[in-house]
């Protein structure tokens, strides 16, 4: 069975004139699941963002330890203290869970109802009333396919524009049309969450009036990446290592002058270095058939980190230099295995650059973190 | 019209001993030398320790410089 992986974006704004956003998203991944838990807590400001902050960690948490839902929900909503006034909780739950087998679980506490987006069509997930340790909550569960599309807002976005522009705010039924007209299956998640956070900002006028967030998974083919860099330690193992490089699954990058010798030596085919596009900091590219990307190794893999680290710059960028093609790469990229070299690299035995291969192990730490920290699987091996 | 094979290195090294500033002296030779030269890059010629490095005509030459990389180029132009 082809497995599916769920893309995720989180897009949000915070109440205007508040610096942190009393909606909190929280997405763990694991081999079992993967949950993402989004919390609204009550108001905004710094007393919203720290109910939401704990709402949040504390179902993530519990999922993570495999506690059944029906067992957290009543966890959280004892735990959570309720408004005297308002007898209502202080913060709203809402938690999404996929499985490996593309299952879906929604379960919505005080939370607006969650968007299914399925073939251009926009509707209800489908959920059930029920009664869970005296709270109403609601929870449905729907096996998923390829570009299925799961939208969820919080109260912020229902509300945008309202007793402004939009009487009664955008509300459900605005949003949802919205999606249907101006959004495609094909778009990334990415792109779908900042264009519905960006019709919300809209509606308020650019000025929020309530803490809003759009999170949107949507379910697609995993996306693999090989990245090869450094010669291995020893000679006699270049032709197995190339062997892993273009067996592997998905894209095909390396990254080192003296690793793409070798994988041209191997493979028989020739490096072609690119003069055409020239960078000032970044090492021209080159490129060997059959493979999707051949760039210098410690000086751009030391740049592609810093690319990482700004992804709305990256995605806007037109530069075509090896560090941005390599960072754009990784970061489509939802599992990364790195084959990295532990060779003395002579184009490092330079007297200019001393400890090297210390530098080395650093560089692939760095990005190792680069991507993690972005939700990707990463594998490193040293050989 | 038989040209003249240059192949300046691009790699770690070399690319920090300044490359590039050859690449560029050569890319500004007026038309009708730069014509003439097959430039190239290439990834490392395994002589890291004396870079920047060129091979011109297939002989590997060490520590050059553009004025020098343009003096060779001058003498072994077809
Ligand atoms: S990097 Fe130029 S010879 Fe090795």
């Amino acid at each position: 069975m082809n497995r599916l992986y769920p893309e995720i974006a989180v897009a949000q704004l915070s109440k205007a004139g508040e610096e942190l956003c009393g909606d909190k998203v929280e997405i763990a991944r694991t081999e079992a699941a993967t949950t993402v838990v989004i919390s609204d807590g009550l108001g905004s400001g710094v007393k919203a963002n720290i109910l939401a902050t704990l709402t949040t960690k504390i179902t993530s948490s519990l999922l993570k330890r495999n506690v059944p839902i029906t067992e957290v929900v009543p966890t959280i909503t004892q735990t959570l203290p309720v408004c005297r006034e308002r007898k209502i909780a202080y913060s709203t739950l809402q938690i999404i869970k996929l499985l490996p087998d593309s299952m879906a679980t929604v379960v919505e506490f005080d939370s607006p109802t969650t968007f299914l987006f399925r073939g251009g069509q926009v509707v209800p997930f489908p959920t059930e009333a029920r009664n869970i340790g005296g709270k109403a909550i609601r929870e449905g569960r729907l096996l998923l396919g390829e570009g299925d599309i799961i939208v969820a807002v919080s109260d912020g976005v229902i509300h945008a524009g309202i007793g402004g522009l939009l009487k009664l705010g955008w509300d459900w039924p605005g949003i949802s049309a919205e999606l249907a007209a101006h959004c495609s299956p094909a778009d990334d998640a990415e792109k779908i969450a900042e264009h519905i956070l960006g019709c919300c900002n809209g509606y308020y006028l650019g000025q929020p009036g309530d803490d809003s967030t759009v999170v949107v998974i949507k379910l697609r083919r995993p996306r693999n990446l090989t990245l090869f860099t450094g010669p291995p330690a020893n000679r006699d193992m270049d032709e197995q290592i190339v062997k892993r490089l273009m067996g592997g699954e998905g894209k095909k990058v390396v990254a080192g002058g003296t690793t793409a010798n070798i994988v041209s030596r191997v493979l028989g085919l020739p490096v072609n270095v690119d003069l055409n596009y020239q960078d000032p900091e970044i090492p021209p590219i080159a490129t060997i058939d059959n493979l999707d990307l051949v760039t210098e190794g410690v000086l751009t893999l030391t740049a592609a980190i810093g690319r990482l680290h700004d992804i709305r710059k990256l995605r806007a960028s037109a530069r075509r230099d090896g560090a941005t093609l390599l960072a754009r790469l990784l970061y489509e990229a939802d599992r990364i295995d790195i084959l990295a070299g532990t060779a003395v690299n002579p184009a490092h035995q330079n007297p200019n650059f001393p400890a090297q291969i210390n530098i080395k192990a650093q560089v692939i730490a760095n990005l190792r973190n680069a991507l993690e920290d972005l939700g990707k699987r990463v594998t490193v091996e040293w050989v | 019209m038989s040209t003249l094979l240059v192949e300046i290195c691009l790699g770690t090294s070399c690319h920090l001993m300044g490359s590039q500033d050859i690449i560029d002296a050569i890319e500004s030779l007026p038309p009708d030398k730069r014509g003439k030269i097959d430039l190239r890059g290439v990834t490392c010629l395994k002589t890291c320790r004396k870079g920047p490095n060129a091979r011109i005509n297939g002989v590997v030459l060490s520590e050059m410089t553009p004025e020098r990389t343009l003096a060779v180029i001058e003498d072994n132009l077809p």
